[in-house]
């Protein structure tokens, strides 16, 4: 027991730390996907929540992403896309619009308080066939279907923009769609929270 | 130091002019409020072009305020950065040019006088050019040679006059669905011919040609195959020695002494601080908007109500393209397979037009009115956009398995096929640009208000139009055929604000595009149009600008 409070107590220490370090980042703006991933393992992001959700929310966040775009058979689901890190990363990116970002996460807790309301349970408590009759009923509120909406466009990105952006690995949602990419593509120092640095550093020296 | 020339904005409007000058000798000081993205800065990244919109300025940094009539007939305003409406076009070094598609139509004869050929329209301010089209085609032929344009002249009957027979660069390769177009124009007696584009087929000095990319408009180009202003006149400008370009410059005043001749330029840097620069002469081309803007900001006390506005005109007649949009779809599965083996490939470019209607007999009138083109094209091929569209079904979110057939099934079974109808905006007293009275910039300043007033006579030449192209899209096959006027703005196609003419109480500028009243500041970039033409503005930006170099290197001269 004591070891196990042990474990806690440092597990909650090293994620405190951690969302020092990602918090930081935001501020000095310098969070890339790159850091971002390094900065967070895929595990503490599934299953123990981050500085921005917590386990409930990461909860509920995976199982309508996994219903808005299924892995039915017909293409990648949001796992093959790595979807749910690319969101987070996007969560976490000041230069991503803000409301649609706040709305992405305060949607999650709405949906949790629609499902205590309408189903006195929990989302997470719902079956799989309760949580879809709950999504679809999400959808018939101005609401819900904003949410909805943006969680869905987040995922068009993990399937559709580069690579390096952190879904599409590999190009899976191009080859799905036959899709043909525009050449050249994205690179690390041409990518969007790096390229105006990248090409001030290159201005010629003037006098002025 | 004291420059010969500064010159605030890099665009259509300014490359001509930096490329004249620093050739004729000229030191020239080019003062850019964008950053400097070099060839190959640009990639084809969906994120930095359109979902990010890096190329632009973030809203919170730089917005509009759009006025449009509500359904009460009422004026109402809201900020971009509410309505997240972008009206920006490309804020860098060469500006929006390195985001065109360049669709390059030249203006007709009948353009520089519509007040003359076709009568006023009721609330409409036509007027006739203080030049004719033969002033200007010399300076059309002069871009196509120097900028680039690649094309094919074939005869029609609204075809301009030309000094020379054909277009110095072949037409690019396109999808074979352009032989559709035109097969299908010409079964309805529609005579649809090769469009011309401000894109090099053949490498040009340092210059390589279109690579075929297919992702060309709203991207940079890494070929320098698109003639953007940045590619085919600044670069070769810079070699002279004689031009410094200062990116990340955003010019706020224009300082004048008691001649009412401008003495300085004031401008932030990227640090925010205030700079000032001297020049024996000033131009200003920083699009239709931004250049009314900065007239009506630079208050003097020889100009309190702003630059070269002491008759109240700056900002008044600003004028978009009207245009008429439609669609269709070509079913795979209804044509042979060979046939769509032909056309389900990456390739994007169409580059097929319709000019037979740039006059048309008007039903109701039983007069001649002013028709325009249609241009005929595919969807473009970056991805993102197209996907965003499917997941709606009117208003319904589609979402799980029945989203992702039908994302799928639009990708992989069909091609979408467009047109886009172009015709004069009519100018009005309801479009114009002010400034704001309470909105400012993150550097403080006034942003500008823009008054979007529809002339309702738009849609008739619309109509008429996307009629013309529907037929064509459904012989061609296509199904579930659409298209209709738009009558919002086309926030890439703006022009106006500061009209040329022979009156100094009714225009802003003279036929040279000097301001009657100031009189070392010219004006070279779409602000100088009285009426726009039914063509996309570029082309006719550059050799506007490139007549317009003459007369400014003719005026140092005479200073020397």
């Amino acid at each position: 027991m004591a070891q196990f409070s042990d474990n806690i107590d440092n597990l909650e220490h090293w994620q405190t730390n951690r969302r020092q370090v990602i918090k930081a980042a935001i501020l000095t703006g310098t969070l890339s996907q790159l850091s971002f991933l390094q900065a967070c393992t895929a595990n503490q992001l599934t299953e123990e929540g981050n500085d921005l959700l917590d386990a409930n929310q990461v909860g509920i966040l995976k199982s309508v992403m996994e219903i808005l775009f299924p892995n039915d058979g017909n293409g990648p689901g949001i796992d093959d896309l790595h979807a749910f890190e690319y969101i987070m990363w996007v969560l976490h990116d000041t230069g991503s619009y803000e409301k649609y970002r706040n709305l992405a996460i305060e949607g999650i807790t709405w949906a949790d308080e629609q499902t205590q309301k309408n189903q006195q349970k929990n989302y997470l408590e719902l079956s799989q066939a309760e949580r879809e009759q709950a999504v679809a009923h999400f959808n018939e509120t101005d609401y819900g279907t904003e949410w909805l909406s943006i969680i869905l466009t987040y995922i068009l990105e993990a399937l559709l923009l580069d690579p390096i952006y952190g879904g599409n690995p590999d190009g899976i949602g191009w080859k799905w769609l036959n899709h043909t990419p525009g050449y050249p593509q994205a690179t690390e120092e041409l990518r969007y929270e790096n390229i105006l640095k990248t090409v001030r550093a290159a201005y010629p020296k003037t006098e002025s | 130091m004291k420059y010969d020339v500064c010159i605030i904005g890099s665009g259509a409007g300014a490359g001509p002019v930096i490329y004249e000058l620093a050739q004729a000798g000229f030191n020239v000081l080019v003062l850019e409020k964008g950053p400097w993205f070099k060839t190959e800065h640009f990639t084809k990244d969906d994120m930095v072009a359109t979902r990010r919109a890096i190329y632009t300025p973030a809203f919170k940094d730089e917005f509009h305020v759009l006025e449009t009539k509500d359904a009460d007939g009422n004026w109402k305003a809201v900020p971009t950065h509410e309505s997240r409406t972008d009206f920006w076009n490309g804020s860098a070094v060469g500006g929006s040019s390195n985001f065109m598609s360049a669709y390059f139509h030249r203006l007709k004869p009948n353009d520089f006088r519509l007040l003359s050929e076709y009568g006023n329209i009721q609330d409409g301010n036509m007027v006739d050019w203080p030049i004719t089209y033969n002033d200007l085609e010399p300076y059309y032929t002069k871009v196509e040679h120097v900028v680039g344009v690649s094309g094919a002249v074939v005869p029609h009957k609204h075809l301009e006059p030309r000094s020379t027979p054909d277009y110095p660069f072949p037409p690019l390769v396109t999808n074979r669905i352009s032989d559709w177009f035109t097969a299908a124009g010409a079964k309805k007696g529609y005579n649809v011919i090769p469009a011309a584009r401000g894109i090099i087929s053949l490498p040009k000095g340092d210059r390589n040609a279109c690579y075929l990319s297919n992702y060309c408009g709203s991207f940079g180009c890494s070929s320098d195959g698109k003639s953007s202003s940045r590619a085919a006149l600044i670069n070769d400008a810079l070699k002279t020695g004689n031009v410094e370009i200062r990116p990340d410059s955003k010019v706020f005043h224009l300082e004048t002494n008691e001649k009412n001749e401008i003495i300085k330029a004031w401008y932030y840097d990227l640090a925010g601080l205030k700079n000032s620069v001297e020049a024996t002469l000033f131009v200003v081309a920083a699009q239709a908007v931004e250049t009314s803007r900065l007239l009506l900001m630079s208050k003097n006390p020889s100009s309190p109500n702003g630059l070269a506005n002491n008759a109240g005109n700056v900002g008044k007649n600003l004028i978009f393209s009207a245009v008429a949009t439609g669609s269709g779809f070509i079913h795979f599965d209804d044509f042979p397979a060979e046939k769509i083996a032909e056309i389900n490939n990456p390739m994007t470019f169409v580059n097929r037009t319709l000019v037979d209607f740039y006059e048309i007999d008007d039903s109701q009138s039983g007069k001649k009115i002013k028709g325009g083109i249609i241009d005929f094209l595919i969807e473009h091929s970056n991805p993102m956009p197209k996907a965003v569209k499917n997941k709606k079904d009117g208003d319904r979110l589609v979402y799980g398995s029945e989203f992702k057939t039908k994302l799928h099934t639009y990708f992989t079974t069909r091609k979408k096929v467009r047109f886009e109808a172009f015709t004069d905006w009519i100018p009005n007293d309801n479009c114009y640009v002010t400034l704001d009275p309470e909105q400012k910039d993150k550097w403080g300043d006034p942003v500008a208000r823009i008054r979007l007033g529809y002339h309702e006579s738009n849609k008739i030449p619309g109509e008429f139009l996307a009629g013309i192209s529907k037929e064509i899209l459904t012989e061609m096959g296509a199904r579930d055929v659409s298209g209709a006027v738009s009558t919002g703005p086309t926030v890439n196609l703006q022009a106006g604000g500061c009209r040329f003419g022979n009156d100094p109480k009714t225009t802003v500028l003279t036929k040279d595009c000097r301001a009657h009243e100031v009189p070392n500041l010219y004006v070279t970039d779409g602000s100088f149009m009285p009426t726009g033409g039914s063509v996309p503005y570029t082309f006719t930006i550059y050799a506007n600008a490139f007549r317009v170099a003459e007369k400014i290197i003719d005026q140092l001269k005479s200073k020397l």
